[in-house]
């Protein structure tokens, strides 16, 4: 096997997490940071911004209906060099990755993804019939490729490395290592699972990492929308 | 000069008024939490200056409440005022000076120094259409103030100019050159990578950016809530 060599990473600072966190890139010059649609907030005067759709229209329009992401993200590039900096659209925790190449790859949940560099491959992947009970949507999203790649929770994240097993709430999952894998289950009778709608859980097991949110946003709506005037 | 403070900086930011006798404070009619018992509070429109009813309906479509609040001592003792915006952010003091003047984004303004007035006259965007609304008001006089945000605010000191997103801008100090402008080189460029418009600053002086934009975060929890009634 060949081994492939790295640039180096591109330089960038994630200010405010856990609860606001937002990525600050530095782009040297005609560097390029590709960053999902809308979250830019600030950038130097000169920088340029184009449409791009990561990977061909139609892998990006499969996404946006499988995945929910959308077809198109910005492209920023300076001629000089400059700074840009992008949110995500829930308050969180902003995390990065950066891929090796070769057979790394990272599992992320619709919504998820924020930046990358210009190295990074996403496929919508079907989750398996196991991925109607995950709350996570039925497709996720795999990163491949090499680089870096950014993704956000909501409200403050954490990272852990699982061996053996660990049981986690649906809905509550960021991204996970292709290592882990996870089935669906039932917590507690039949009737409790029905009714309490506590009654899901997705058990991972194997070695690797997985990244989880403390809130998740069909909670948040729930919790509105009872609140709200009629 | 009231003394002032920013409590609990950071997402649930509040801002504390200490008033001496004869000392007066305004804010936003909603903004008061908590008020000593010697302190009064009169709720008025905008003081004459500001062009009285219509100076008021300029400040409702400003995106600031049709009515201030005027808070001050009655019984020659100190008194405090406590300040919290309705969502969650972070707040910044401001000072208006002879040198220093600001302009402020519709919604960001707080409270302030009853020597200060709000000219909601601002007409930088005169015939401007756009969903992000770029409505701003003058602040005029000397005096210090509160700008509150959605998530971390940052205050950009700037040589050279800077582009910052409409949908992120809180504040920008008066004399500060700018045009607001497409964010790619066309139309259709600019709306599919979700960048809009933004406001391209040139020259010196300062600029206060919020890290979220509430209209995403709407944008995303919107659809999960029950559909409103006509």
């Amino acid at each position: 096997m060949v081994e492939t060599s790295r640039g180096p990473l591109m330089e960038h600072t994630i200010v405010g997490n856990p609860d606001y966190g937002e990525l600050l890139v530095t782009l040297a010059a005609d560097e390029v940071l590709i960053a999902e649609s809308g979250a830019m907030s600030r950038m130097s005067p000169h920088m340029r911004v184009k449409t791009v759709s990561i990977g061909s229209f139609g892998k990006a329009l499969w996404r946006r209906l499988t995945a929910k992401e959308s077809v198109f993200a910005g492209k920023f590039s300076d001629p000089e060099g400059g700074e840009v900096a992008v949110s995500p659209n829930l308050p969180g925790t902003v995390f990065h990755r950066e891929m090796q190449g070769g057979d790394d790859k990272v599992y992320l949940t619709g919504g998820s993804f924020l930046a990358c560099t210009p190295g990074i491959k996403l496929r919508s992947r079907f989750g398996g019939f196991r991925s109607f009970f995950s709350g996570e949507g039925v497709f996720i999203l795999e990163a491949t490729g090499e680089g870096s790649i950014w993704y956000s929770g909501y409200g403050a994240c954490f990272e852990r490395h699982v061996e053996g097993a660990l049981t986690v709430d649906t809905g509550h999952v960021v991204a996970w290592d292709p290592s882990l894998d996870y089935t669906i289950k039932g917590m507690g009778s039949l009737k409790t699972t029905l009714f309490s709608g506590e009654g899901l859980v997705m058990n991972f097991t194997g070695s690797g990492t997985i990244v989880l949110q403390t809130r998740t946003a069909p909670g948040i709506a729930d919790w509105i929308s009872p609140l709200l005037p009629v | 000069m009231v003394e002032v403070e920013i409590l609990n900086p950071g997402t649930f930011a509040s801002a504390r008024a200490t008033l001496q006798p004869g000392e007066t404070f305004l804010s936003d009619s909603g903004a008061m939490v908590r008020m000593s018992g010697n302190i009064t509070s009169e709720v008025t429109t905008l003081r004459r200056e500001g062009g009285g009813v219509m100076g008021a309906l300029k400040r409702v479509l400003a995106k600031e409440s049709f009515f201030m609040s005027t808070y001050q001592t009655t019984d020659g003792l100190p008194g405090e005022v406590i300040l919290a915006p309705t969502h969650q952010g972070d707040i910044l003091t401001l000072e208006s000076t002879a040198t220093e003047k600001w302009v402020c984004s519709g919604g960001s303004f707080l409270g302030g120094e009853s020597t200060l007035r709000l000219d909601p006259s601002f007409q930088g965007f005169k015939g401007f259409f756009t969903g992000e609304a770029p409505f701003f008001l003058n602040v005029i006089g000397d005096g210090k103030f509160f700008v509150n945000g959605f998530g971390r605010l940052s205050l950009i000191e700037t040589h050279d100019g800077v582009a910052v997103d409409t949908g992120h801008l809180i504040a920008f100090t008066q004399g500060m050159e700018y045009k607001i402008s497409k964010a790619a080189k066309g139309w259709i460029s600019s709306m599919a990578s979700g960048e809009g418009l933004v406001m391209r600053f040139s020259g010196k002086g300062k600029v206060i950016v919020q890290s979220h934009d509430p209209t995403r975060l709407g944008a995303l929890i919107g659809p999960m809530l029950p559909p409103r009634e006509a």
